[in-house]
């Protein structure tokens, strides 16, 4: 991409992917892209952040290679592995030949035999990708470590074959949900944005969106509920996922209106815990209705 | 007070630029050279024209927290706001002069370390291997004020050894393990690659994270002072320790446990802490644990050890549900009680009783050797 787009060019064709982008996060991607640094998003789970991640490579028209962060995440299936069998393969064939060892050595820690995992694909493609490294929380504070050098210098050192070094700089996404404190190192080379729950404009805008055919009356009333079940000490609060879930299964179920029936039916696309629930049942729709009819 | 620096104290908007990152830096923020060359090049790029943007593309640059994004709002609205304003200035966070101040309040535990002086005059006296065994063996409430400076030395030392000693064993801990086929190929390369030699992985040991929740209510006076102390033993041998204490409500002390002089520790936290009632509300306080703390605090499935006698005024359901909650998010959870050490004890009150369903080890921790024999079921963490 050699010209980079402007704010309102970020969040009009975002708009187009489906995406409601407001102007922090457009400011915040123009600079990712113009300053060629990583961004790290924070936020509650279920606010769109990996979707950000999703949108920006259909935008750039570039490939998205994601990895999927988790404990025990190790470099052979972030990075590289050899091919093993391949490998063996090779030696039997090579038996007979005339090569030396240290040929037939040379040989098979060759660029062929090497597996590429994700960060070593998504520095080595024939144009940058946008590399999605989800939830990096949940991986060990080791491989946060390793993670540095490939943040910073672009560039991936295998012992084998020496360093790797970017041909086109991918545009690194990293997500954390805080379930733990990510190091001061990695932060410090990454951009930041704090990705909130959204307010009620917003989340109207973006019920729209995904469903268009949506009865006006019923997406405000719903939408104002969940904003409204935001403030409630929840074991888990709903995020914009569960809100369009949920519209989803009201309007899958013909509801015109919310009342008591149609939510309790619905309950389970919104509420994720069976203590939430309970406190639902109990009380928890019946005030929340009349907070709503008030306000 | 210094000046509140303004932008309008600059001619250019690079020298503007230069003295908020400088101001940002005074006030906390951890920015340098590359986060001023960045917010410059943002400048640069024109997001400066729109103040919103510009605050936007700066709290991006500078910030690495939700914490920090608080702090910046306020540093950039006094920084490019339309007037000057007047600002106090940082309170000093601590100081040397903290140490021998005592607040009004202050905590129960202070009091035995004080008397502890005169105690150990005479206490060398008597330090012989009998006392040293009668001592592992006396209640901590018990303890006479002569003896308690030299239970102290004791305990920090043999709690010391049994932190050594964990982390030994779970480095050399012997486990069989899973073919790696990296490995194998690697080692059986000079063979022409016929596999003779197997080589094998084991698993990392596991991180070490515990998790103390220490009650230090009145009830718990005389226990909660060597029993702090025992959380500080434990501190500098774990991968990570999260503390806190609680009594009608709920204290963090983790950053505390970093002091490397244990009695600045203390001092720092009785200045701290203010308005310790008798009352006890635990089931409240691990609510506050659980909403506030729970997520990162147990994440990776810690160990959990919560030490009090479950003398609770609160509601006793309450209690039994949150340590439900931190049951499912903990690899084990552990209630050390010193009543327990008391003859013909029962676990009869109200909190205890609700709590039992959770715990999944329920021990004594009235004397010293109480809390020594926790060292092997902190090994099976």
């Amino acid at each position: 991409m050699n010209q980079t787009p402007g704010l309102e060019a970020i969040i009009e064709r975002f708009g187009e992917q489906g995406f409601v982008a407001d102007e922090e996060l457009a400011t915040t991607l123009f600079l990712m892209l113009h300053l060629g640094k990583p961004l790290l998003l924070e936020g509650h789970p279920g606010v769109g952040k990996t979707e950000v991640a999703n949108v920006l490579a259909a935008f750039l028209g570039a490939e998205l290679i994601r990895l999927q962060c988790y404990e025990g995440l190790d470099v052979h299936s972030a990075v590289y592995e050899w091919n093993y069998q391949k490998q063996l393969l090779s030696i039997k064939i090579q038996e007979g030949s005339a090569r030396t060892e240290a040929e037939k050595e040379a040989h098979i820690f060759g660029p062929e035999f090497l597996l590429k995992r994700p960060l070593l694909r998504s520095i080595t493609g024939e144009q940058a990708p946008v590399l999605l490294i989800d939830e990096v929380d949940r991986a060990d504070e080791e491989f946060e470590a390793f993670l540095l050098e490939l943040l910073s210098a672009f560039q991936i050192s295998i012992p084998e074959l020496g360093t790797i070094r970017a041909i086109h700089r991918p545009f690194v996404i990293l997500t954390s949900n805080r379930a733990r404190e990510l190091s001061d190192a990695l932060k410090r080379r990454c951009l930041y944005h704090w990705v909130d729950f959204p307010d009620m404009d917003k989340e109207m805008r973006i019920v729209r969106k995904h469903l268009p055919d949506i009865d006006e009356a019923l997406a405000r009333e719903l939408v104002r509920l969940v904003q409204r079940l935001r403030t409630k000490k929840l074991d888990k609060t709903p995020g914009i996922a569960e809100t369009l879930d949920w519209a989803r299964g009201l309007v899958a179920l013909g509801c015109r209106q919310l009342d008591r029936e149609s939510i309790e039916k619905s309950l389970g696309c919104l509420l994720k815990s069976a203590n939430d629930m309970e406190w639902a049942r109990a009380e928890g729709v019946t005030n929340l209705l009349t907070e709503i009819e008030d306000a | 007070m210094p000046e509140q620096p303004h932008a309008s104290d600059h001619q250019s908007l690079t020298e503007a630029i230069i003295g908020f990152v400088q101001y940002a830096r005074g006030e906390g923020l951890k920015v340098g050279v590359q986060e001023s060359q960045e917010a410059l090049r943002a400048a640069a790029l024109g997001l400066a024209a729109q103040k919103g943007v510009f605050a936007v593309a700066l709290r991006t640059i500078f910030c690495t927290s939700p914490d920090e994004i608080e702090l910046f709002g306020q540093l950039f609205d006094r920084f490019w706001g339309g007037k000057r304003s007047s600002v106090r200035s940082r309170t000093a966070y601590s100081n040397q002069s903290n140490i021998q101040k005592r607040s009004p309040g202050s905590l129960v535990w202070m009091g035995m370390g004080q008397n502890g002086e005169e105690g150990r005059e005479e206490g060398r006296n008597v330090s012989g291997a009998n006392v040293m065994e009668r001592l592992r063996k006396t209640d901590f409430a018990q303890v006479a004020e002569m003896d308690s400076a030299l239970l102290e030395e004791l305990a920090l030392r043999l709690w010391k050894q049994m932190s050594m000693r964990l982390k030994r064993r779970l480095k050399a801990s012997p486990r069989k393990g899973q073919v790696s086929l990296r490995k194998t190929i690697r080692a059986n390369i000079s063979r022409g690659g016929d596999l003779i030699e197997l080589r094998k992985q084991r698993r990392r040991p596991g991180k070490q994270r515990l998790v103390i929740l220490l009650d230090v209510s009145g009830s718990m006076d005389k226990y909660s002072f060597f029993l702090l102390r025992f959380v500080w033993a434990l501190r500098a041998h774990f991968e990570k320790v999260e503390a806190f204490i609680f009594s009608t409500r709920l204290i963090r002390i983790t950053g505390l446990l970093g002091h490397h002089k244990l009695e600045q520790a203390l001092a720092q936290l009785s200045a701290e802490a203010h308005n310790w009632s008798s009352g006890t509300k635990i089931g409240a306080c691990l609510k506050t644990f659980n909403e506030q703390y729970a997520r990162q605090a147990l994440s990776g499935r810690a160990t959990t050890i919560i030490l009090s006698d479950g003398l609770d005024t609160g509601e006793p359901a309450l209690l039994a549900s949150e340590l439900a909650k931190i049951k499912a998010r903990s690899r084990m959870l552990a209630w050390l009680n010193p009543l327990k050490g008391m003859r013909g004890y029962e676990p009869t009150a109200r909190g205890m009783q609700a709590a039992l369903p959770a715990i999944g080890l329920f021990k004594s921790a009235h004397n010293l050797d109480s809390l020594l024999e926790l060292e092997k079921y902190l090994w099976h963490v």
